[in-house]
């Protein structure tokens, strides 16, 4: 029985996949997260898991990637990188696994070639297993990460995203192996990449068979999804048919989206004949042990459905979006309308759409167009920006078959042909002037970068340099115990308040009374470590900040609209302003663009006149019917 | 009824000498002016009297003064530094009035104090001087005179206002040119600040060590050095960081200065406390600079090496009182540290952040600590007086071991509200040219990377703050 360690050569690593005379086990711990958690369990949580993880002795802990690394800086206020080498230091024997969105990284769209293999160079550091796929499975927007990995000496672990339907067939999907493996060469492990847990055991077990017989010597890995609580049963196919890597999590923390719980993985599998190579059975349990009195500080982040969805097979929304799609509408006020949206719309969008595969970037493209088409009235009357974009072949070629003709009319304009002709195809994007961008950033922060702020400016280039202020602030607040970071209404008078910083060094903080002066200030008294410190703050302002307005209607927002006064149509931010006040507009112009469930949609002005207030501004929050300007007509 | 001795100034040293004075059995009375009516020096005073409303006009009046002196019946007066401290005027005007000034007498304040007075008495003293110039003529006169003192030392020379000091009304210059132009607009300054508008030239030593030597002279006949200072650490002339003694490791050179400054101190029949200034230059060359006739900010060093209070002897001599210990008694051990924390921010041209409120105030302690401070948690500083917080002076048996003490005190620290020069004193601590005692007065220039640290607040303040945050907010952003 040979376990793998951290450090060994991809060649010595494949090979012992292909002779293990059982299976491995990934813990999918930031899937898990992402799935049934928002994303949000937090670095001091996975440290006080580290040992035991560790111990556990898996293939790899899949921790970072996906939406993690936008999450770690936005909410979780963690840098991505020093996230890795805090549980290194805790596990010196695990590989570490990501996931990767090939051409669009850790994103939602595509980067330049040099900003893909520059992020790829710096995060290789830190990670040895690279799970990367393209939403489309076109294989070419995989190719630059392919490329860097293997040059860091890493494993590249390709995925063919899976779905299900007639289009579907073992003979596509081995084809595609095919094309990644003419790419790669064959010292890799395979991904059947299961984001929505479809199809079932018996599918699942034919594909690897499938795969197997036409390339006995990759190591297949099979990635899966519980939503439908059959996970398990698909599993166990897949090491029956041959797969040497299946994905599960620790039991503590599973949920209903995410992975299946490891050890009811493994003594399913046991009964089978089959044994978890290197696993060791007491750590795993003593893993959730450890963590479990932890769960309930993210009560707030669990979904607002509870229970599996065996619906999934209709709408085939994947594990990590369930969580934020169910919070969209909850937010919204439309959870009612989720039986319309799952499982009619979304299965007739996607099937007008290509049939292609509901992950990220395309899972959120068909996610807001069936949302949009539902509650806006006229289906695809309200495109989004990324819809036109998948229309028009940006994000690559569709897979199987195009659109009909009547939805790129309604979402290019009349005169869709000339603009398809005009704009279509894959772009090549530009190289980044790095050095530029590099400068930029000094400016921002007032110090010069390292190469891992660079690297998280380029992904996100706002909320990197809001989160670099943010540590430069407070430090380093993943130190903080889940009870304090997450506490809402404040702390009792006397708790005691107990972490060690960044530095190892024990802190207390007693707190005190909060008395508020005459002026309305603040005064909040804490014992810092037995010492007597006051901070001090303004009056709070009056609730109902600048742009926000009562909800209204999408009719009245709209009314309003033509009236000049452009107000926000949905919940979402404000990414640009793109006029300024003073300047005319015609009908049809773009004045600002928004972004909601990452989804950026332009918002257009409904009459001709001139800008005359502009109440919004970038990075503004808006519920429907903020306002965000005015437009006086032309006189 | 107990004497007692009137505190002419404020801050630190206000309450240094009111420590000295109290322990000899004097009564201490502060003066303040109304923006230091919060200080702490007036709380520690055993009574105090409010001068007017300042700011920094009524420390300079002498009449007040003397006034407040004679109110409280105070038998002597001590001046601290700056303000009327090397005023021959306030010498004067307190014997006249039968009231002890605990300092040299008028007649040599006035001639230290003029500068090139001072150079002939060092001259015909056979002390090694800096080349220089008597006072310039006024008019083209002076000019053709400057300009043959440079044909023969060369440039760079310093133009020196005869009546400046503490390092106002000094001009460096490098050509010619420079030196027509300079003359009128130096004599302008001088005339301006100093009401003197004498100018004099000296030849520029270029980046010397500033080593000083601390003497104590009493009335009768006795003159004893403690040892050398080394205040090389400045930027623009202000003293940054001091050490005792001097880091060169030619100890005959050293004794050969302390010894010059002895036979300095005699020449001008020196009296009480007072400091000889010399630079030293690469070649191990010594000029005499300057006899400063007050107790100076940095005297606390010496009192670490020497076990010697300074203050307390400046009161015994102007008490007519002979030293209690002779040359031989004075013991050097170890080595001692000051740094001048002060309510700045270096990163900014060491722009003064007075006006704001000291948030927190956390100082520290142990062995090898002496602190001379005035703030305390909720004071509020004052715009109109200098940034000083708090002196830190540490000691050690050995260099490595006062380094080490440096370090940890300046992280013991916390102050909060204003921005301090803590950080920028913790880098010089942790810089290699520092640690190995390598230094001289260009160390701030060529040592830029000594203004890149974090800002000040501490790893455990940036978290409190956050906590802070979350508890005040209510609502918490990161759990939504």
């Amino acid at each position: 029985m040979t376990r793998i360690i951290q450090g060994s050569p991809v060649k010595d690593i494949v090979n012992t996949l292909r002779q293990a005379g059982g299976y491995y086990i990934t813990n999918t711990a930031r899937d898990q997260s992402q799935s049934d958690f928002k994303n949000r369990i937090l670095l001091h949580t996975d440290l006080l898991a580290a040992e035991e993880r560790d111990k556990a002795g898996y293939f790899s802990l899949e921790i970072t990637g996906g939406a993690s690394i936008h999450v770690d800086i936005l909410r979780k206020q963690v840098d991505p990188f020093l996230k890795l080498k805090k549980l290194r230091e805790k596990m010196p024997n695990t590989m570490f696994q990501t996931l990767c969105r090939g051409v669009n990284l850790f994103g939602y769209r595509p980067y330049p070639q040099n900003v893909i293999r520059f992020t790829v160079r710096e995060f290789a550091k830190y990670v040895d297993v690279w799970r990367t796929f393209d939403f489309l499975n076109h294989i070419p927007n995989m190719y630059a990460v392919f490329e860097e990995v293997g040059t860091a000496g890493k494993l590249n672990e390709p995925c063919i995203c899976f779905s299900t339907g007639v289009e579907h067939s073992n003979e596509y999907y081995v084809a595609k192996a095919g094309e990644i493996i003419d790419v790669t060469g064959r010292d890799i492990t395979l991904c059947i990449k299961n984001h929505g847990g479809l199809g079932t055991p018996k599918r699942i077990g034919e594909l690897v068979r499938a795969l197997k017989q036409k390339y006995a010597d990759v190591p297949i890995h099979y990635h899966g999804h519980n939503t439908d609580g059959n996970d398990v049963g698909r599993i166990v196919e897949a090491v029956r048919n041959g797969a040497s890597i299946v994905d599960a999590g620790d039991s503590s923390f599973s949920g209903f989206y995410g992975p299946p719980p490891v050890l009811t993985v493994v003594q399913t599998l046991k009964e089978y004949g089959y044994d978890a190579v290197g696993l060791d059975e007491h750590a795993v349990i003593a893993t959730s042990e450890v963590v479990r009195d932890q769960r309930k500080y993210y009560d707030q982040f669990e979904s607002q459905i509870k229970g599996f969805q065996p619906t999934v097979q209709i709408h085939k929304l994947p594990g990590g979006a369930m969580g934020s799609s169910l919070e969209q509408a909850a937010k919204g006020g439309f959870l009612d309308r989720m039986p319309d949206i799952l499982h009619k719309e979304l299965p007739r969008v996607q099937k007008e759409l290509g049939n292609y595969w509901s992950v990220t970037p395309g899972s959120q493209i068909l996610w807001t167009t069936a949302v949009a088409n539902v509650l806006g009235g006229e289906r695809y009357g309200t495109p989004s920006g990324d819809l036109r974009n998948l229309l028009l072949g940006k994000y690559g070629p569709f897979p199987f078959y195009r659109p009909e003709e009547w939805i790129y009319q309604k979402v290019l304009g009349d005169d869709w042909q000339e603009v398809l002709e005009k704009e279509g195809g894959v772009d090549a994007i530009a190289d980044m002037d790095l050095a530029h961008e590099r400068y930029a950033l000094a400016e921002l922060l007032g110090v010069e970068p390292t190469d891992e702020q660079l690297v998280l400016y380029l992904q996100h280039p706002n909320d990197a340099v809001e989160f670099f202020k943010f540590s430069e602030k407070y430090g380093q607040v993943y130190v903080l115990t889940p009870s304090i970071f997450f506490r809402q209404g404040g702390y009792a008078v006397g708790e005691k308040l107990a972490f060690r910083d960044h530095h190892g060094k024990e802190h207390m903080i007693e707190v005190g009374p909060s008395p508020v002066n005459d002026a309305g200030e603040t005064s909040v008294y804490f014992n810092v470590d037995h010492h007597p410190s006051i901070f001090n703050f303004k009056a709070k302002t009056a609730v109902g900040k600048q742009g926000e307005a009562a909800i209204l209607s999408k009719e009245e927002i709209l009314d309003l609209a033509k009236a000049g006064d452009v107000r926000s149509p949905f919940s979402g931010k404000i990414v640009e302003i793109t006029v300024a006040e003073g300047q005319e507009v015609l009908i049809g112009d773009r004045v600002a663009i928004m972004e909601a469930m990452k989804m950026q949609t332009p918002i257009l002005a409904e009459m001709d006149g001139i800008v005359t207030t502009i109440n919004a501004k970038k990075g503004d929050s808006l519920k429907p019917g903020g306002k965000i300007l005015k437009i006086d007509p032309n006189e | 009824m107990k004497k007692k001795i009137l505190v002419a100034n404020r801050g630190e040293i206000a309450i240094r000498l009111t420590r000295a004075i109290q322990e000899l059995g004097f009564e201490a009375v502060a003066v303040y002016e109304t923006p230091d009516e919060m200080s702490r020096h007036i709380r520690i005073a055993d009574e105090a009297i409010l001068l007017g409303d300042g700011p920094r006009c009524d420390y300079l009046n002498i009449e007040k003064i003397i006034r407040a002196a004679k109110k409280s019946g105070a038998c002597a007066i001590h001046p601290g530094y700056g303000f009327l401290a090397e005023n021959p005027f306030f010498a004067k005007a307190c014997e006249s009035n039968g009231i002890i000034f605990i300092g040299p007498t008028a007649d040599i304040i006035l001639n230290l104090g003029n500068k090139v007075i001072a150079r002939n008495i060092m001259a015909e003293a056979g002390i090694p001087m800096v080349p220089g110039t008597q006072n310039l003529k006024q008019g083209k006169g002076g000019v053709a005179e400057a300009l043959d003192f440079a044909a023969k030392y060369g440039y760079p020379i310093m133009l020196k206002a005869t009546s400046g000091g503490g390092g106002r009304g000094i001009r460096r210059i490098e050509t010619d040119v420079e030196m027509k132009e300079m003359i009128p607009v130096a004599r302008a300054e001088a005339l301006a600040a100093f009401n003197d508008d004498s100018v004099f030239l000296e030849k520029v030593v270029v980046n010397p060590k500033h080593v000083e030597v601390q003497i104590l002279a009493d009335s009768h006949g006795h003159t004893v050095h403690l040892g050398t200072r080394d205040c090389s650490i400045q930027r623009r002339n202000q003293k940054l960081i001091e050490i005792a003694p001097s880091m060169i490791k030619n100890r005959p050179l050293l004794d050969e200065i302390c010894d010059t400054a002895v036979k300095a101190a005699k020449a001008a029949n020196y009296l009480n406390a007072g400091t000889v200034e010399f630079l030293v230059d690469k070649d191990q060359n010594y000029y005499f600079m300057e006899i400063n006739t007050r107790v100076q900010v940095e005297h606390t060093v010496t009192e670490m090496i020497t076990g010697i209070d300074i203050v307390r002897n400046q009161i015994n001599i102007a008490f007519g009182k002979p030293l209690s210990f002779a040359q031989e008694d004075v013991q050097i051990r170890g080595h001692a540290i000051e740094v001048r924390i002060n309510a700045e921010d270096p990163k900014n041209d060491f722009m003064p952040e007075g006006g704001k409120k000291v948030s927190v105030y956390r100082s520290t302690g142990g062995f090898g600590v002496r602190l001379d401070g005035f703030v305390y948690q909720g004071y509020v500083i004052p715009e109109v007086y200098d940034s000083l917080l708090v002196k830190l002076t540490v000691h050690g048996f050995s260099w490595e071991e006062t380094v080490g003490r440096l370090k940890r005190c300046l992280h013991n620290f916390a102050i909060r509200g204003p921005k301090t020069t803590i950080p920028f004193y913790v880098n010089i601590a942790n810089e290699k040219d520092f640690v190995s005692g390598d230094f001289d007065t260009s160390y701030i220039e060529t040592h830029p990377h000594i203004f890149h640290y974090d800002e000040d607040a501490s790893e455990v303040g940036k978290l409190a703050r956050f906590i802070s945050q979350i508890h005040y907010s209510g609502e918490n952003p990161f759990a939504k």
